[in-house]
């Protein structure tokens, strides 16, 4: 009798664990259901012919590939591409440099100030972007009109005003004050300075935070809207995001083409998405920065 | 000695950029948004274009500001009175050094404000004329050399010699150290002194010049009583909620009366408030209350669910098991996704065609299709036509429009936070959890009591960003608005953002952006006061 009771107890907490585990599987489903069919609908209709878009159906028919190369010429995403690789190398480029010579100092180097000068800096991720966005623009065009070079139209407005970024500095001083001072006094000894030291022994240990640092970048140059619409007003150095904008308007009814055309800009991030995944998601975890 | 010089040679360029383009625009703008701006500088308009957009609010606002940087004067000038009385160093006569320093301060300020527009004129006289170094170098020192920027250089530079002066003397014959608290107390006492008072007289002055020019006009602009009902207000109402307050922490007779009095001052004061404070907004820009509602409906309408989702999904990913790491992948896609591209698909999932996919599960579920992003009715006016009853206008809610944005924006930020959260799991200790299950709690108990307060830090950050993420959206609501719906979907950067770049009004747009500034200032605030209280750190 009591062996019954016993593996009836045990067998109803097993159906108890399936339910659970079913309900789990069943709720994650519904989300991942959610958060993917956007994109499948995209890539779907992207594949249609004109009239089966505009229709009811999800399953193309037949596979229009040419949808891609018709959308690729229409909004000229050739120059669109390149120029938005073009402003991430640019901005890259400066932001890492400057990032990486400020983190440095504010953690490695003891100097009068530095506290208050960081402290300040901090303090400005908290301006809304819409604050900024009217006087930069005024600066922009007040330094392309004295300069050298102009710079509304051009590369300079596009990248230099986000080459000083505070989230980067942040992140790097976060990770260049957890190198041992073991490690510097070492490097010293044998008679390197601060820029040797940085250059051969903490650059190689910071590559996940300056991974992330390229990764966020490029998302962010790739992702930009406000801003270039504000300081371009010709294709010559529209990023992509524009250039899909406008391709967006002009495209109408054609939502193949439309959808192609979304999906070709998706592509690049996805690739990098999914080849950081893993330090990507762990350094938002622990930053949490990027609203 | 070099060690200083290379560290500031390396912070130089961050410096400078971030200077440029971070903290110099904030200065910028407040300039910007006090002239008639179009395209080019105007008229000196003081703060006009903060009347237009909330009407005589501002005066108040300022007032209590003054008021505030004249309390914290005092409460600063207590702190050092205390400090010196219990011996701690600290001479009174570093109240000089202290006025020097921030003399200086506001005289470099004085210098910059008159110096900013003849150095912007440069660049519309070089405009469309060959630039050469020489021409650029006669023109800024043109610049410089008018008499009011030279004038306020030459005051600059005295007391910046002065205070060099002083701060090498000091240093010589004082011991820094603790002096040096003192000594900068001193300078913040000053500087927010001077910025209280001048900010006092500023605004006076616009109140004065306001009521002039209401008298050539024979209208009454009635800013005194409104400035002395919504200060009383507020004051009645904070001086209500402290007597309320220490009046719970005693137990007498005394306790009652206080109770009493105080609840008195907060119906009151209130009273004050929701009499006044509506007819101010009334007659402010309309444009502005408009965005503010949408921004507050997008606010709630998108924080709570993003949070309760992405807990629930962290909680249930938060078991490894087979394929968790698949589902986080998945989930924090669309946060990734550019948002050009995303706003662009859901623009036809939720287009208004009868094919499009949303009204095609409509119609299979036997149920109208909808306008969506082209509807501009509140969402509680339409369900109350279907349900056969009218809903005042005041109850319309959010238009449908907007709820796509929202479900748009939801199913963006579900990813991220569920990442975060999922971060804030793995903090928690097992042992807690486990020591829990033995005492015999369930699953709902555990969290309820344990998960859920041990998370809350992570939900304060996440609110925080999200509340703030509200104010800052832009991308989505430029893609997805439509004409039909443009007013009903505009939050406050994309009324910001319309005003400068299609109307053109930089100053007023400025205006604007800095009044978003001040609420999301004050959101912040708020959220700290409230939410921060309840945090528990583990």
């Amino acid at each position: 009798m009591d062996n019954v009771q016993i593996s009836q107890l045990a067998l109803w907490g097993r159906v108890q664990r399936w339910l659970q585990k079913g309900f789990t599987y069943f709720t994650l489903l519904f989300g991942l259901f959610i958060a993917i069919t956007p994109f499948i609908w995209m890539i779907l209709t992207s594949f249609m012919s004109l009239g089966e878009a505009q229709g009811i159906r999800w399953i193309p028919s037949s596979l229009h590939f040419e949808n891609y190369a018709i959308a690729w010429q229409r909004a000229e995403f050739s120059n669109f591409f390149l120029n938005s690789v073009k402003i991430a190398a640019i901005t890259l480029t400066g932001q890492l440099t400057v990032s990486v010579l400020a983190a440095y100092a504010f953690a490695r180097i003891k100097f009068p100030g530095r506290d208050l000068i960081f402290g300040i800096m901090l303090s400005t991720m908290m301006i809304p972007a819409m604050v900024l966005i009217i006087p930069n623009f005024l600066t922009v065009t007040w330094i392309g009109r004295i300069g050298p070079i102009p710079w509304i139209n051009n590369w300079p407005a596009l990248t230099i005003p986000f080459m000083g970024s505070v989230f980067s500095v942040f992140l790097l001083r976060q990770f260049f004050a957890q190198v041992p001072d073991e490690l510097f006094d070492a490097a010293r000894m044998d008679g390197a300075g601060h820029l040797r030291f940085l250059w051969k022994v903490v650059m190689p240990l910071a590559k996940a935070p300056l991974m992330v640092i390229v990764v966020f970048s490029f998302i962010g140059s790739w992702n930009a809207l406000a801003w270039p619409l504000l300081v371009t007003n010709n294709d010559d150095w529209r990023p992509i995001a524009v250039g899909l904008y406008t391709f967006i308007d002009e495209a109408g009814q054609e939502l193949n083409l439309m959808m192609a055309g979304a999906f070709i800009t998706i592509i690049p991030i996805l690739i990098i998405y999914f080849f950081t995944q893993k330090q990507f998601t762990e350094s938002i975890a622990r930053s949490g920065l990027k609203g | 000695m070099r060690e200083y010089f290379t560290a500031y040679l390396m912070i130089a360029p961050a410096t400078i950029l971030i200077f440029t383009f971070g903290i110099f625009p904030v200065g910028f703008a407040l300039y910007v948004s006090m002239h008639k701006w179009r395209i080019k500088q105007g008229d000196f308009k003081g703060l006009l274009n903060y009347a237009r957009a909330i009407d005589n609010l501002i005066y108040v606002l300022l007032f209590a500001l003054a008021i505030g940087a004249l309390a914290s004067v005092y409460l600063l000038l207590r702190r050092i009175v205390k400090r010196v009385q219990e011996g701690e160093g600290g001479a009174w006569q570093l109240v000089f050094p202290g006025a020097l320093f921030a003399g200086t301060a506001i005289a470099f300020l004085r210098w910059t404000v008159l110096l900013l527009p003849e150095v912007l004129d440069i660049g519309n006289k070089i405009w469309g004329i060959e630039k050469t170094r020489e021409l650029f170098n006669q023109l800024l020192g043109d610049a410089f050399r008018t008499p009011q920027a030279y004038a306020g250089w030459w005051l600059f530079a005295g007391m910046a010699l002065a205070s060099i002066v002083v701060a090498a003397l000091w240093g010589r014959f004082f011991r820094a150290g603790q002096n040096l608290e003192q000594l900068s107390d001193f300078t913040i006492a000053w500087l927010v002194l001077a910025l209280g008072l001048g900010l006092a007289w500023f605004t006076y002055h616009e109140v004065v010049s306001a009521y002039q020019a209401a008298f050539e006009e024979g209208s009454d602009p009635g800013i005194w009583p409104q400035i002395i009902t919504i200060g009383s207000g507020v004051i009645l109402l904070v001086a209500g909620w402290k007597v309320w307050q220490s009046a719970a922490r005693q137990d007498s007779n005394w306790a009652f009366a206080g109770r009493l009095l105080g609840a008195l001052g907060l119906l009151v004061g209130a009273w004050l408030l929701i009499g006044e404070l509506p007819i101010v907004m009334a007659s402010g820009d309309k444009d502005l209350w408009k965005g503010l509602k949408v921004t507050i409906f997008y606010s709630l309408g998108t924080v709570p669910f993003q949070l309760s989702f992405s807990l629930a999904l962290a909680i249930l990913l938060f078991q490894k098991f087979w394929g968790s790491d698949f589902f986080r992948i998945m989930f924090f896609l669309p946060y990734v996704t550019p948002t050009v591209a995303s706003a662009a698909v859901f623009r036809q999932l939720f287009s208004n065609r009868y094919q499009a996919p949303l009204n095609q599960l409509l119609l299979a579920l036997n149920l109208e299709p909808q306008q969506w992003i082209r509807e501009p009715q509140g969402i509680f006016t339409m369900l109350g036509e279907t349900l056969g009853f009218a809903v005042p206008d005041w109850a319309a809610g959010p238009s449908m429009a907007l709820v796509v944005i929202m479900i748009y924006s939801i199913w963006t930020y579900v990813g991220y936070d569920t990442v975060i959260y999922l971060a804030g799991l793995g903090n928690i200790s097992t042992e807690l959890i486990e020591a829990a299950e033995i005492d015999g709690a369930g699953k709902w108990e555990v969290f309820r009591h344990i998960i859920f307060p041990l998370l809350s830090p992570t939900t304060y950050f996440l609110s925080l960003i999200a509340i703030i993420g509200t104010f800052k959206a832009f991308g989505h609501i430029w893609v997805m608005r439509q004409q039909e719906a443009i007013g009903t979907v505009d939050t406050f950067s994309v009324m910001v953002f319309t005003e400068f770049f299609e109307k053109l009004r930089y100053g007023y747009a400025s205006a604007l952006a800095f009044v978003l500034f001040a609420i999301i200032l004050s959101l912040m605030y708020i959220n700290n006061k409230v939410q921060g209280s309840k945090v528990f750190y583990g």
